[in-house]
């Protein structure tokens, strides 16, 4: 409790506006009090985990020709899953199997359809959660056809923990589903130092500013948000670390001239064309495609028979003039 | 990642730019270095997947025909260029850049892992391994037994090539998830490297920044930390070597500046134009206006920039040295292939480099993770940050809008590989080759470049295909080993389509 104090004291001279605007935006109840009805902090869980292991994989008599195209939409579960995005925000995704929410509809009557769909994030840090030890916590309300989310925790450094619930209309706070617990990064140098390996406070500046590839003199608390400006993150697959090509305007054109020269002789003779020896294909045909840039070209093609006995010389003379 | 039920497919002809661009290039100056004597140290990540598809003799037979290819179109070029003095002469340099391509592989018994092991064995080059289909760390903590898969299968992986343990990792996207350590531990694996955040905002601070390893709280594996002023100087697109003006121009491709009839054979069968590598311009400034590319002014600019790049290190060096009381060690990761690929010159920039470090200076020398660790057993305990080196330094390249919906599936199949797991626990015949399949289809899966193409919006249809073909086949392996079910048929052809790891023991997930 003494580190979490530390920790929290350093937290509020750090991120001073953000743990305000937590304050103000956040539920303080401290420990979570649930309904009376709930027996357990997740209702059904563990009779949802033995008739999953029992019943989900009956004998398979489908015929086993063709494969399904598409992925499940379900996988006949009920689990929530949280993950970090970034020091400051958590992604999550559930599934609610369909005899949960009847049976919580049976259970609940009426106070089903009024209830809230709620998420509630527990913040966690340095506690082991038992539904009821929460820091603190603060609820969203999640529309009807999520079944994912994205959650701004605005805390870096922390742990936290998601409850899928209902909120009835009398206040009371139903868990359906938890999720596993995660810890946000720090977004800045830790304020822990280990007495061992201490270093003085300017030194590590310094070294922290240069670990970002910004010199020697640049303040700790921007060297972060200055590194994420520059990018420099890894070039990935697709994309290059060298410029594209500017299109200066969007309309253009290119316009450029290759000449073909072609002929046939016998098929065993030797050609030749501007001096240089030539292949000829079996049946003593050739072709030739040469870039003809801005000048007067004057190919002589020769042909010595194999004997050596006869030769002819035609000579195409080519000017190419762009205006 | 192989296709053989068709010649032409992306990775493919990902796996063709790379060995022609990059892999060969960095092997040439590896051999010059050594027989000129000169001593130089790199670390290198040659990742299982890559590993298999430079050992995959049909990949290698249509390196072969490819790059046969690229002979006869250079050959061409030198004929149609022939009144373009400084285009024939370009046209020849692509001639005998192909040619000696072709001829290194085939030096190589076309398997040009067994050239990158010959300069590990030397000492010069150390090769690290890399998740096995690399998947993203930090997005399957959830299901930290898949996470060992991919270490486990990516180590033994490695011992069969290299004939020892890896003694280093890079994590896939740099990705690194506090308690991951733990599982590298177990792998034997001595080091991995994070982004400078990873170690800068660890926990406590570390003391040295990133200018020096430190040993994970509790597993004591090392991390090593990317210095970001010499990546800048490589890698930024603004201030970065790579954009000089006399470089090569990467955009400028004859696959689409040239008439279609002539060029059709050396694109893609049906009609889209690709890069057929063979570029002609210099960047020559921030225009459209392209002129034409000057070896000896690139080769002079590279000897440069290697000068300017050590004499920044001397310099960052000795600041650090002063600043911390010992000496510092630099870490600067890039992609393979930076160099070659989208950096051209990048393998002559290394060489130079690695030249002059050996014979022009004696302030600063190039090392390895484990040399260094040999030399300095002794670094500060810490406990690393969550991080990686993709967009905005967390996850968000891998989790948002346009692909968070893999997840409630990959976590699914991975629950149900450590149930298959536990539950066949030393299964032989039809249902340990079903399980090994299920471990295959489970680790194509999870490769973080579905997520990354669907992040990037191009190309997603086929990383849809991919990721949903791997997990179906996935799930119906895991119906019909549950139900008893087995079609072997079936079995057998999704065995040769995703073929990877033969050797693969399903028990390691768990």
């Amino acid at each position: 409790m003494k580190i979490f104090n530390r920790v929290k004291e350093k937290l509020k001279r750090i991120i001073p506006i953000k743990l305000g605007s937590l304050k103000t935006k956040k539920n303080k109840t401290f420990a979570a009090k649930p309904g009376a009805s709930l027996p357990k902090d997740i209702p059904g869980f563990q009779e949802t985990i033995a008739v999953n292991t029992k019943f989900s994989h009956p004998e398979n008599t489908r015929p086993r020709s063709s494969m399904p195209q598409d992925l499940p939409s379900r996988y006949d579960q009920d689990r929530m899953i949280l993950q970090v995005r970034d020091p400051r925000w958590l992604h999550t995704y559930w599934e609610l199997r369909d005899q949960t929410i009847e049976g919580l509809k049976v259970k609940l009557g009426d106070d089903f359809y009024r209830a809230k769909k709620i998420l509630r994030v527990y913040d966690v840090t340095n506690i082991i959660f038992n539904g009821f030890n929460a820091n603190s916590f603060f609820d969203i309300q999640y529309n009807d056809f999520a079944n994912s989310w994205y959650i701004d925790t605005a805390g870096p450094g922390r742990s936290w923990c998601v409850d899928l619930g209902l909120m009835l209309t009398d206040g009371r706070f139903i868990t359906i589903l938890r999720s596993n617990v995660v810890a946000t990064p720090l977004d800045g140098p830790s304020w822990i130092t280990d007495e061992e390996w201490m270093i003085p406070e300017d030194i590590f500046a310094r070294l922290y500013g240069m670990g970002f590839g910004l010199g020697r003199s640049s303040p700790v608390g921007r060297a972060w948000q200055e590194r994420m400006k520059q990018g420099l993150f890894s070039s990935g697959i697709s994309s290059s670390p060298v410029r594209k090509e500017v299109k200066e305007r969007s309309f253009w054109m290119k316009v450029d001239c290759e000449l073909i020269v072609y002929g046939a002789t016998q098929p065993d003779a030797k050609v030749t064309v501007q001096g240089q020896p030539i292949n000829l294909r079996p049946d003593g045909t050739f072709t030739l495609r040469y870039y003809l840039p801005d000048s007067k070209q004057v190919i002589p093609v020769k042909a010595i028979s194999a004997d050596k006995l006869e030769e002819r010389v035609i000579t195409p003379i080519v000017t190419r003039e762009t205006r | 990642m192989r296709h053989p039920e068709h010649e032409n497919f992306l990775e493919e002809d990902w796996l063709y730019e790379a060995i022609t661009e990059t892999y060969v290039p960095l092997i040439s100056v590896f051999e010059g270095l050594v027989s000129d004597g000169i001593d130089f140290r790199i670390t290198m990540t040659l990742s299982p997947t890559l590993i298999s598809m430079l050992s995959d003799s049909l990949l290698q037979e249509r390196y072969l025909k490819h790059i046969n290819k690229l002979i006869e179109l250079s050959q061409k070029e030198m004929e149609r260029t022939r009144w373009q003095d400084s285009f024939r002469r370009l046209a020849e340099m692509y001639f005998n850049r192909f040619s000696h391509a072709r001829d290194t592989f085939q030096k190589y018994s076309c398997n040009l892992v067994l050239a990158f092991k010959k300069f590990q064995d030397l000492g010069k080059v150390e090769i690290i391994t890399c998740g096995a289909t690399h998947g993203f760390f930090p997005l399957m903590d959830v299901c930290r037994d898949s996470v060992r898969a991919q270490v486990k299968v990516a180590a033994d992986h490695y011992e069969g090539v290299f004939g020892r343990r890896p003694r280093g990792i890079w994590l896939p996207e740099c990705g690194f998830c506090p308690g991951h350590d733990e599982i590298l531990r177990e792998a034997q694996i001595r080091y991995f490297f994070t982004d400078s955040h990873g170690l800068l905002h660890g926990t406590p601070r570390p003391k040295y920044g990133v200018f020096a390893p430190v040993y994970c709280k509790g597993t004591g594996v090392a991390a090593f930390g990317r210095d970001l002023e010499s990546s800048k100087q490589v890698w930024s697109s603004i201030e970065g070597y790579p954009g000089d003006y006399n470089y090569r121009e990467f955009y400028r491709d004859i696959g689409f500046d040239l008439e279609f009839d002539y060029i059709k054979p050396y694109i893609h069968p049906d009609g889209v134009r690709i890069n057929t590598g063979i570029k002609y311009y210099r960047i020559t400034g921030t225009g459209n206006n392209k002129e034409p590319y000057v070896s000896e002014w690139a080769r002079d600019r590279a000897s440069e920039h290697a000068g300017n790049f050590m004499f920044n290190r001397q310099k960052q060096a000795n600041y650090l040295n002063d600043l911390m009381g010992k000496p510092p060690i630099i870490v600067s990761p890039y992609d393979a292939e930076l160099f070659g690929h989208w950096w051209y010159e990048g393998p002559m920039w290394l060489d130079f480099l690695f030249r002059k470090v050996a014979c022009d200076q004696n302030e600063i020398r190039m090392i390895t993770p484990s040399e260094y660790l040999e030399e300095n057993p002794r670094n500060q305990v810490i406990t690393p940050s969550l991080s990686s080196w993709g967009y905005k330094g967390y996850s968000e390249m891998w989790l948002q809008g346009t692909n968070d919906w893999i997840y409630r599936h990959l976590h699914v199949a991975s629950e149900r590989m450590s149930e298959l797991a536990r539950s066949y626990a030393g299964a032989q015949g039809l249902l340990r080759r079903a399980l090994n399949q299920a471990l295959r289809e489970l680790l194509l899966a999870q490769s973080s470049d579905w997520a990354f193409i669907l992040g990037t919006g191009t190309h997603t249809s086929y990383a849809v295909r991919r990721t949903k073909d791997h997990l179906l086949r996935f799930n119906r392996i895991y119906e019909d080993i549950k139900s008893n079910n087995i079609n072997e048929n079936w079995l057998s052809d999704i065995e040769y389509k995703d073929n990877l790891f033969p050797n693969i023991d399903y028990q390691v997930h768990q």
